[in-house]
């Protein structure tokens, strides 16, 4: 009994702290081009422990007392939803990666490609000896729906609050900011190429999931080494977990931090070069190094051309789903002046918010960071809508300075 | 309840005298050099022909181009208002006011109450006023009251250019040396004034009716040529030189109402 | 061969010393007569004026103590940078540790001299800019180092031509379409030329942190200004001329104290707020004037006329690049570093201008956005719409933009003028009918 009233009271510090914390940075901050920035900084460093780490949750199979038994992660995620013990974790429209040890929250891309891939396979879950009783079509149609929801209500609000690879690259822009050099600028051409870019990655690590998988969904091998046990089915079955940049991160900063055993997850490597391997490859690392040079020098490089991002916004830009989306950028024309502000300040460089005259400007390309708003110097010019009523609108931030 | 309606134009003044909305008796005055004299000796005028003294009036409004010359004015209305407030006045139907005077013409729209709901004034020239028929009609060797019956008897306009008055002058002075009719260029100079107060009433937007106050609104011949290039008929009081004074006297009552 | 005749041959005859000085002090005598005249009409409309606004007058006098502080300034080796129009970047010219004067002449008989130049179809400020600088009327042309023009009109282009004869003259091209990428990448490039004309003029670099506290004085300078406008948008607590007078000496004031005085101002009619105590009755109709810029002295011409006549207006808000535009917008600056700086400073000057110069796939769409958002704001009345005789570009705007406003009941009223006093029984006339009706409205 005391060790639930235990838990309780932990949660609830935690979630006290959190809101002392968004308190603190809304009373205390009184510059008004930086306050939202701030804010947004803390919900992010606050998600990293708090959803994808497992602070609250717990690890993955690991009782958080011992004496209680499953620790309450378990007890939520492997719980039983439509009769059937939930796959591999809640699926978060964010680059929550699968890999590292925690797994209380799941990237969806790895659970579309992984589930393509033993889709025919009943019972059995993706390594672990853990069984599933749900079938691959009802394990795709809850990880969809999920993400899916998620994606319409609350749009890209993820990409730019949550996402603890957008923190990583605000960081990386952060320290470019403390060695006052100037940020690159993508062209507009070249960007809008990128958007359109996601959208190929995600057709192509759908096929490459379903080539791959061929031996088990179809029973024929269209590539040599697809067969249960060897080597694109051990360890290529998620194609774009081998180049996503966000597993070495994952992996490297769990390693680091105890969370994972370094001298395992090296050793889940072939060759010297770790061309392959379960948790990281050569080509992952290669990635991940770009596109870090690459967030030192753009603002929130990968965001342009991330799949997950695509992915979301398939299903918040277009109608049907525009119309259920639930947080929008809202402008008003009349008091607009086309300073080109927000144009300048928008980190993944989105023009929509500029060129389109007045009413939603809310874009695929736009990670909802609110900066745009935050910086817009007229009142009440733009603003951000939760279901129709703004909640957050431009203001004069002139008023602020000292 | 008896007011007085001073309006101090550039040639002449002219005083309107109303009681409880009925028009009593009027005044008029060439101002020559000395405004003020005049408007005293116009005022004087009305009072006796409405054997009324000074003091019976309650409210004198005073309008013109001249108004803060006058005498013994409660206050001023622009021309603008009062032709609004007269138009309205002798026809209750009317919702465009024209207004030619002797160096200025304007053109006034009005609701039915006689508010002046928008104005349009001529460009800061005589040729569209009064001194420019005066200026042809001594071109032309003319008596006034007579160019308006010669020009009607024409069938035809001559050309002239009416860009300005001095213009005009010259134009017509060489039109007579090459003996076209005089009639026809009388009309032609109708026609040309006729021809820039429309488009400056267009400028304003014609509404139905269209009344025509002011001293040029008796010469028969401006008032044929205007109603042709207008295109509609207009709506003239028995005395239009009188229609600037009649207005501010009818702003004076509801100034004390 | 043109070459030939450069720096040989100007657009202005010689006069002798003799002739030109006799001009320019029965010029000077005749404006500091203005200028007093103004200031004393404007009390006497107003006669309870907050006391800050002494100080505004004082700015006033072009002959008085700025100029001195200038002179002073300019002995101690600083640099006078002035500009024509609104497009000359002050953060630049602040940062190099030099002063920015706005040299556009608002004097009526300078305009007569210029006369003798150029046609008089000519916008009546190049004629009047033309003519001071004939003469020397001008105390801040005649200081000024370098002149900074931007080519934003036909007028300003050939009027650089003119004074490149006796000065030096720097042209800034603003792109007549404003949205295009190519376009800002046009801008920014001139802003950059002028800031290394600038650093060789003075001999200043223009590092970082001095650029970082340019612009921090400009947006503490746009912060006031914005507070002082927010005031106009209630009941009438100050009377349109004196904030025009406000924010006029805003161009050739010293930056950093215009600020301060302007705060000053705000909580003394704060106070006025609360005690209702306003410059003339609530419901006097609110009159906005939009068009060709109204430069002092002279140009009070048509405020006076509206704010003394009978029945009396207010100017609450204008459409003006001499009044309510001049400070309005700030630079947004995102991460202080030199190039986001720039495109800052470069992008607030060329983006957010209503100017009709500019054109777009819209239209002016910007200016019409202005109009209609303070018509709301500050409940305006009436709309005066204000063209100097030869601004093409203010006159053709009024076909669309009067419809516009007809379409949601807004009286407008045309009215053009000149640099002349010899029409103000006309402007009188128009102004009190159009007054009259607004009257009208305001009352049913």
């Amino acid at each position: 009994m005391t060790e639930i009233i235990i838990e309780i009271l932990r949660l609830t510090i935690i979630v006290g702290i959190i809101f002392a914390g968004i308190l603190v940075i809304l009373i205390w901050i009184n510059d008004q081009t930086k306050k939202i920035s701030y804010l947004r900084l803390f919900i992010q460093i606050v998600s990293v422990p708090v959803i994808f780490l497992g602070l609250i949750i717990g690890p993955f199979g690991l009782p958080q007392f011992p004496p209680v038994g499953n620790a309450p992660r378990d007890a939520v995620v492997g719980t039983n939803i439509f009769g059937a013990p939930f796959p591999d974790g809640l699926s978060v429209p964010v680059l929550a990666c699968y890999y590292p040890s925690g797994r209380t929250v799941t990237c969806p891309i790895w659970q579309i490609q992984a589930y393509i891939f033993p889709f025919w396979n009943t019972g059995l879950g993706f390594g672990w000896g853990v069984y599933y009783t749900t079938h691959g079509l009802e394990r795709l149609a809850i990880v969809f729906g999920l993400v899916i929801v998620m994606a319409i209500v609350l749009g890209r609000f993820f990409c730019g609050w949550i996402c603890p690879f957008g923190l990583y690259m605000d960081l990386m822009t952060r320290l470019r900011k403390t060695f006052k050099k100037r940020y690159w600028k993508l062209s507009e051409g070249v960007n809008t190429g990128l958007r359109q870019l996601r959208y190929v990655i995600i057709a192509a690590f759908l096929i490459l999931s379903f080539v791959f998988g061929s031996q088990a969904i179809i029973g024929l091998q269209l590539v040599p080494g697809t067969q249960s046990g060897e080597y694109v089915y051990d360890y290529f079955s998620a194609p774009f977990c081998q180049v996503c940049p966000m597993k070495p991160l994952c992996v490297l900063v769990e390693s680091a931090s105890g969370f994972m055993d370094p001298a395992s997850v090296f050793s889940q490597n072939t060759g010297l070069l770790y061309e392959a391997g379960y948790y990281v490859t050569s080509l992952n690392v290669a990635v991940l190094a770009l596109v870090t040079i690459g967030a030192f020098a753009f603002r929130r490089f990968w965001c342009r051309i991330c799949p997950l991002g695509g992915l979301i916004s398939l299903f918040n830009r277009f109608p049907p789903f525009k119309w259920f989306s639930v947080v929008r950028l809202n402008k008003i024309e009349e008091k607009c002046t086309k300073c080109g502000i927000c144009k300048r300040v928008c980190p993944p460089q989105v023009t929509e918010v500029y060129e389109e005259k007045g009413g939603d400007v809310t874009s695929s390309g736009c990670i909802l960071c609110f900066r745009c708003v935050e910086m817009c110097p007229y009142e009440g010019c733009l603003e951000i809508r939760v279901a129709g009523k703004p909640i957050y609108k431009s203001r004069n931030w002139l008023e602020g300075l000292e | 309840m008896i007011t007085a309606g001073i309006d101090m134009g550039t040639q002449s003044v002219k005083v309107a005298i109303l009681k409880d909305g009925e028009i009593l008796s009027s005044g008029f005055t060439f101002c020559g050099f000395k405004p003020k004299e005049a408007a005293e000796q116009a005022f004087k005028e009305a009072l006796r022909k409405a054997n009324l003294s000074f003091d019976n009036v309650e409210h004198v409004t005073a309008t013109g181009a001249g108004a803060d010359k006058a005498i013994n004015f409660d206050s001023t209305i622009s021309m603008m208002g009062a032709d609004a407030q007269a138009g309205a006045y002798f026809f209750p139907s009317a919702r465009t006011i024209i207004d030619v005077g002797a160096e200025e013409a304007r053109a006034v729209s009005c609701d039915e109450n006689g508010n002046m709901l928008n104005f349009v004034l001529n460009s800061r020239c005589a040729a569209g006023a009064g001194t420019f028929i005066e200026a042809m009609a001594r071109a032309l060797e003319v008596k006034l009251e007579e160019l308006g019956p010669l020009s009607l008897k024409a069938e035809k306009a001559s050309p002239i250019n009416a860009s300005c008055v001095i213009f005009a002058e010259s134009d017509v002075v060489s039109l007579i040396h090459r003996q076209e009719s005089k009639p026809e260029i009388a009309r032609a100079i109708y026609d040309a004034m006729a021809d820039r107060i429309s488009s400056m009433v267009r400028r304003l937007g014609i509404k139905p009716h269209v009344a025509l106050i002011g001293g040029v609104a008796k010469d028969v011949g401006f008032v044929t040529s205007l109603k042709r290039k207008l295109g509609t008929e207009l709506l003239i009081p028995k005395e239009p030189v009188f229609g600037g004074s009649v207005g501010a006297a009818l702003t004076a009552a509801k100034r004390i109402g | 061969m043109a070459t030939e005749f450069e720096g040989k041959i100007k657009s202005t005859p010689e006069m002798s010393p003799k002739e030109i000085e006799e001009m320019r002090s029965t010029m000077e005598s005749v404006s500091r007569k203005v200028i007093a005249e103004n200031i004393e009409r404007m009390k006497k409309t107003w006669p309870n004026r907050p006391k800050t606004m002494q100080y505004f007058d004082e700015i006033s006098n072009f002959f008085g103590k700025r100029l001195e502080e200038i002179r002073a300034q300019k002995e101690a080796d600083k640099k006078i940078i002035g500009y024509s129009c609104m497009f000359a970047p002050i953060e630049l010219i602040l940062a190099a540790d030099a002063i920015p004067v706005r040299i556009d002449s608002g004097w009526y008989d300078a305009a007569k001299l210029g006369d003798t130049i150029v046609a008089v179809e000519v916008c009546p400020v190049i004629r009047s800019t033309i003519g001071t600088q004939m003469v020397n009327l001008s105390p801040y042309l005649e200081l000024s180092d370098a002149i900074i023009i931007s080519l934003t009109c036909d007028g300003r282009t050939k009027l650089s031509e003119i004074l490149r004869d006796d000065k030096t003259v720097w042209t800034m091209c603003p792109p007549r379409m404003k949205d295009s990428p190519h376009s800002r990448k046009l801008w920014v490039e001139e802003v950059k030329a002028i800031k290394e004309k600038i650093e060789d003029l003075t001999g200043t670099e223009i590092t970082r942190k001095r650029l970082r506290s340019a612009i921090e004085l400009t947006q503490r300078a746009s912060k006031a200004f914005r507070r002082f406008q927010k005031i106009r948008k209630g009941n009438p607590v100050i009377m349109g001329r004196d904030a025009m007078l406000v924010n006029q000496t805003s161009m050739w004031d010293d930056i950093k104290r215009w600020t301060q005085k302007t705060e000053e101002l705000c909580d003394e009619l704060k106070n006025r707020i609360a005690q209702k105590k306003w410059a003339c009755p609530p419901d006097t109709p609110r009159v906005m004037v939009t068009g060709t810029p109204m430069i002092w002295p002279d140009s009070w011409k048509i405020p006076n006329l509206i704010e003394e006549a009978n029945p009396q207006g207010v100017l609450v808000v204008d459409e003006l690049c001499s009044g309510d535009r001049l400070l309005y917008d700030p630079v947004g600056v995102d991460e202080w570093t030199m190039s986001d700086m720039m495109d800052a400073v470069a992008e607030r000057y060329l983006l957010a201008s209503t100017c009709p110069c500019f054109t777009s796939e819209h239209g002016n769409d910007d200016r019409i956005n202005w109009l209609l958002d303070r018509i709301k704001e500050y409940r305006v009345d009436g709309v005066i719409y204000y063209v100097l005789r030869g601004c093409i570009l203010y006159a053709m705007e009024y076909a669309r933009i009067k419809r516009i406003l007809e379409s949601i009941d807004v009286p407008v009223y045309y009215l053009d003028t000149e640099y002349t006093r010899e029409d103000v029984g006309q402007m009188k006339t128009r102004v009190e009918a159009f007054l009259e009706m607004l009257e009208t409205r305001v009352a049913l």
